[in-house]
Parts: structure tokens; C-alpha cells; sequence
């Protein structure tokens, strides 16, 4: 463990942009000395962008691979290859509508011009007429407006704030949003790229800003064979220091939960709530490959420590009441399958005996049966739960609860 | 050709649950699920027609196949 930034100076605004780093940062470099890079720091820090065209851009996507940062792991490679032709443009996603995910909004607010060089390359590679950046929040639209005032070349570049919710961050909620259309999810399920959008993730074009300026060699330098490079976790509850940290993917989990001053912890949520509960082992490296043979999913980078302090079934009750009432209330099975979905936890909370099997199965009623993959994210952190928690529900079912209040280490955001 | 319902559509009227017993259940709730979503090419005259019946336009076929379920 290396180079861990120091805390920012704290701001009028209560958006936590606190971020450090395990190993030399990329994405972050240049944050330990100042709160935000503006364009003569960024490229004091960075140095200019390399000229490129989409052949040398697909060329170091398949020499470095770069898996989307937005919770899919889409390849970007991928998108740009599939994009339709005819009118083209960019939008880059910086929703960010998972409630315990910061990064993208740190790095909008911190190193926005990281994002925007990312953005602008493959702007310029496929020909698209305008970018958009796509954000929920005025403070984080206010500081990517500052970064586009700072430099010329991104004068073709709109930020526009969308409404909505957890599920308005969905790709096709955010295009449908930017049309001037409800900030849900379509009823069937055609990628952007169809129409010649190209939609990535923030970190995603950040990430790519820092492959072009490293080629893909020494991009590779660190990470794992299959998952070069690094990423950003926004690591929460139960810690001591809270906040969004860059580290190579492949650190073990118990290198970061150390350095994030971590509770003895009970479980940890991995990838937000679309995302699993798995056990604290130390030796789970973090990576897609790494989170995946755990029985997890990576998702958005999302790190959260469940302490032995706090009631587990109490937190998973919480956070799967608040996952149904963040339903678009457009699809039937998520209308209806989430609040008896929820229901089932709350009651397993309380000790009845015949909720663990009524949850599986309302889960897997309700799974891959919705416009988006609310319904299936949800299902996901139901049921992984319930797996690795059978000593706390037995617990429960005996003796009708555990003894602990809830603390609340899984953040919930407010309804917007 | 694949049978897909655009959920947002779909009020569980049970249309294509009673047309095609064989390929679509319903929920608890009365919402379709589907069984089998592979209807050969030139389609099935039952699933055209459950197609046509569909009162909320929401059971479709669709070539390609949606990208994900």
C-alpha cells in the first residue's frame, strides 16, 4: 500500500470528495496537491492527449481491453464496432444512480478533464457531431460546465442534468431522458448504438483518456492478465475512511478493507444493489474475474463493509424496501414482485419460518422480467444474502431476531 | 423469430396465457411468463395469432433476438 492521497479540504458542499489510492493513481494522480486539476494542472499532470482515428483507437482497446466502468462491464471496443452509421453522438453517463457510488461524481468534480479528453477522442474517432454529459446533480453539472469553459475544444460539449431515480441511470433511460422522453427504461431492449449513440460510463472515457496517453503496454502494467490496468471503488459502511479509491485490479479485498480502516467485518456488499453479499475473505482478489469466482458481480466498484455491530437481515430489509419503491412502476413483475419481494425480508427479519422460501421464489418470479435489470439486480441481492446469511436467518427464525439494531451501513439514497 | 413482451406494455390481461398454455404461464399476479421463446422460422399460426390478441400490443416477435432475455 502506497501513495494514499490525503483527505481534501472540506467544502461548503455535503458531496463527500474524499479519494486515495493503493499503488501509484492514474485516474487520480495529481489529487493528493490540489481539490480539483484544472486544465494547466491536468496537463502538467497528464500531458497532452495523442492525436488518434478509430482504427488506433480500436487497435489499443484490443491491445489493453477496456471493460465498461458502469456496472455492465460492456466492452467499449464492442459499442464502437456495433455503432450504426449516419448521425453519430456521444453521451457520457455520469448519472451515477447507485446510492453508495461516488466515483463518477469525483471524478467529474476532481478530474473532469480526464473525462472530456476521453470523451472528445472518440467524439473525434466516429465522427459525432456533439458529446453530452449526462449528470443528476447542479453542483457536479456546475463543475463540468467550469472544465468546458476552460478549454476551446470542447465548445460542441452539453451538460444536461436528467431526473430520476436509481433506474434513470440506465443507458437507454438516459438517452430516452436526453430526447426529451421519460427518464425510464424502453419497453424493448435495443442498445444505443443502434440509433449511432455511443454511451459509456464517466470512469469509462477517463480510463480510455489514460490508455491513449500510456498505449496499451504500458497501460498493462499493472492489473491483472485479463483486467489490465486499474479501477475506482467507492468504498463505504462500516469503515473507518470512507471514500472513492483507485487501486490495480487484482488487489485482495483485505488489502483495501486494511486500508480503509475497516470493522471486523460480517459480510460485504460488492457492486451496489444490483450487486452480491459475499463472505470477508481476505484473499478475493478485486476484479471482474476475481469478484465473479466469489459469487459476486462487480458491478460500478461499489465496496460495502456489513460489521458484526449491525443487524444484516435489518440491512438487507432496508435496502430491498428501498430497491422496490425505486421501481419505474412501468413493468408488473417489478410493480408487484418487489414490495412482496420486500416483504418477504422484513418478515424473515421478524423470525417467520416461512419467508426464506417465499423470498427465492418471489426472486426468481420476478428475474429477467422487466424492461431494465431492476427486477434481476434486485433478485441478485436477495438471494445472494439470504445464501451467505443461513447462521443470522436461522438465528432469526429461532429466536426472532439476532439482538443487534440496524445501523444502517448500506446507504440509501433520497427519493428524487 | 423470438416471442418477447415489452413489459411496460403488458396489464396481465392473460390473453396469450390462455392461447398459448403451452409456452406462456402466468404469475401470481396474472403477468406472462415465458416458457419457450423459439418459434421456428415462417412462425406458428397460434402464436400470430396470440400475437394479434394481445390487447396492450405488449407480445411481440422480434428478429433478431432481443440482447438480453
Amino acid at each position: 500500500m502506497t501513495a494514499l492521497l490525503h483527505r481534501p479540504l472540506p467544502t461548503q458542499d455535503p458531496f463527500d470528495t474524499s479519494a486515495w489510492a493503493i499503488g501509484a493513481p492514474r485516474l487520480l494522480a495529481g489529487l493528493q496537491h490540489v481539490e480539483r486539476l484544472d486544465v494547466s494542472t491536468h496537463l502538467a499532470t497528464h500531458g497532452p492527449l495523442p492525436g488518434t482515428d478509430l482504427a488506433k483507437l480500436l487497435a489499443y482497446l484490443d491491445g489493453g481491453g477496456l471493460a465498461g466502468r458502469g456496472g455492465a462491464g460492456f466492452p467499449l471496443a464492442t459499442k464502437l464496432r456495433t455503432l450504426a452509421d449516419g448521425p453519430r453522438q456521444v453521451i457520457v453517463n455520469g448519472t451515477e444512480s447507485e446510492p453508495a457510488s461516488r466515483k463518477d461524481r469525483v471524478l467529474l468534480r476532481r478530474t473532469p478533464h480526464l473525462v472530456l479528453d476521453g470523451a472528445l477522442a472518440v467524439a473525434a474517432a466516429i465522427g459525432a457531431r456533439d458529446v453530452t454529459v449526462a449528470v443528476h446533480d447542479e453542483q457536479t453539472a456546475a463543475a463540468v460546465r467550469a472544465a468546458v469553459s476552460e478549454r476551446p475544444d470542447a465548445r460542441r460539449l452539453a451538460v444536461k442534468i436528467v431526473p430520476g431515480g436509481f433506474v434513470s441511470g440506465e443507458a437507454r433511460a438516459v438517452v430516452r431522458a436526453l430526447r426529451g422522453g421519460p427518464a425510464r427504461p424502453p419497453g424493448r431492449r435495443t442498445p444505443p448504438t443502434v440509433d449511432g449513440v455511443l454511451l459509456a460510463n464517466v470512469e469509462t472515457f477517463a480510463q480510455l483518456a489514460i490508455l491513449l496517453r500510456l498505449g496499451p503496454h504500458r497501460f498493462a502494467e499493472t492489473g491483472t492478465p485479463a483486467e489490465a490496468g486499474t479501477t475506482l471503488l467507492t468504498v463505504g459502511g462500516a469503515v473507518g475512511r470512507p471514500g472513492v479509491v483507485e487501486i490495480p485490479l487484482g488487489t485482495p479485498l483485505g488489502i483495501v478493507l486494511a486500508a480503509a480502516h475497516s470493522a471486523e467485518p460480517q459480510a460485504i456488499v460488492v457492486g451496489g444493489y444490483h450487486g452480491s453479499w459475499i463472505a470477508p475473505i481476505a484473499q478475493i482478489r478485486l476484479s471482474r474475474a476475481g469478484i465473479a469466482s466469489a459469487g459476486g458481480t462487480f458491478g460500478a466498484g461499489v465496496l460495502l463493509v456489513v460489521d458484526h455491530a449491525t443487524c444484516a437481515l435489518g440491512e438487507l430489509a432496508r435496502v430491498t424496501g428501498w430497491l422496490a419503491g425505486e421501481s419505474a412502476r412501468q413493468c408488473g413483475p417489478c410493480v408487484f414482485g418487489l414490495p412482496a419481494l420486500a416483504a418477504d425480508v422484513q418478515a424473515l427479519a421478524m423470525g417467520n419460518a416461512g419467508a426464506v422460501a417465499n423470498a427465492f421464489a418471489h426472486a426468481r418470479t420476478v428475474d429477467g422480467r422487466g424492461a431494465c435489470a431492476h427486477p434481476d439486480g434486485a433478485a441478485r441481492f436477495v438471494t445472494s444474502a439470504l445464501h451467505l446469511l443461513h447462521d443470522e436467518t436461522d438465528q432469526h427464525l429461532r429466536q426472532g431476531g439476532c439482538g443487534r439494531p440496524t445501523l444502517g451501513r448500506l446507504p440509501i439514497g433520497a427519493t428524487r | 423469430m423470438n416471442l418477447a413482451i415489452d413489459r411496460t406494455r403488458c396489464d396481465a390481461h392473460g390473453l396469450c396465457h390462455a392461447l398459448l398454455p403451452g409456452r406462456i404461464d402466468v404469475d401470481e399476479w396474472g403477468f406472462p411468463v415465458l416458457r419457450d421463446v423459439i418459434v421456428p422460422a415462417g412462425g406458428q399460426p397460434a402464436v400470430r395469432r396470440a400475437v394479434a390478441a394481445c390487447p396492450s400490443l405488449a407480445l411481440y416477435l422480434t428478429n433478431p433476438p432481443p440482447i438480453t432475455r
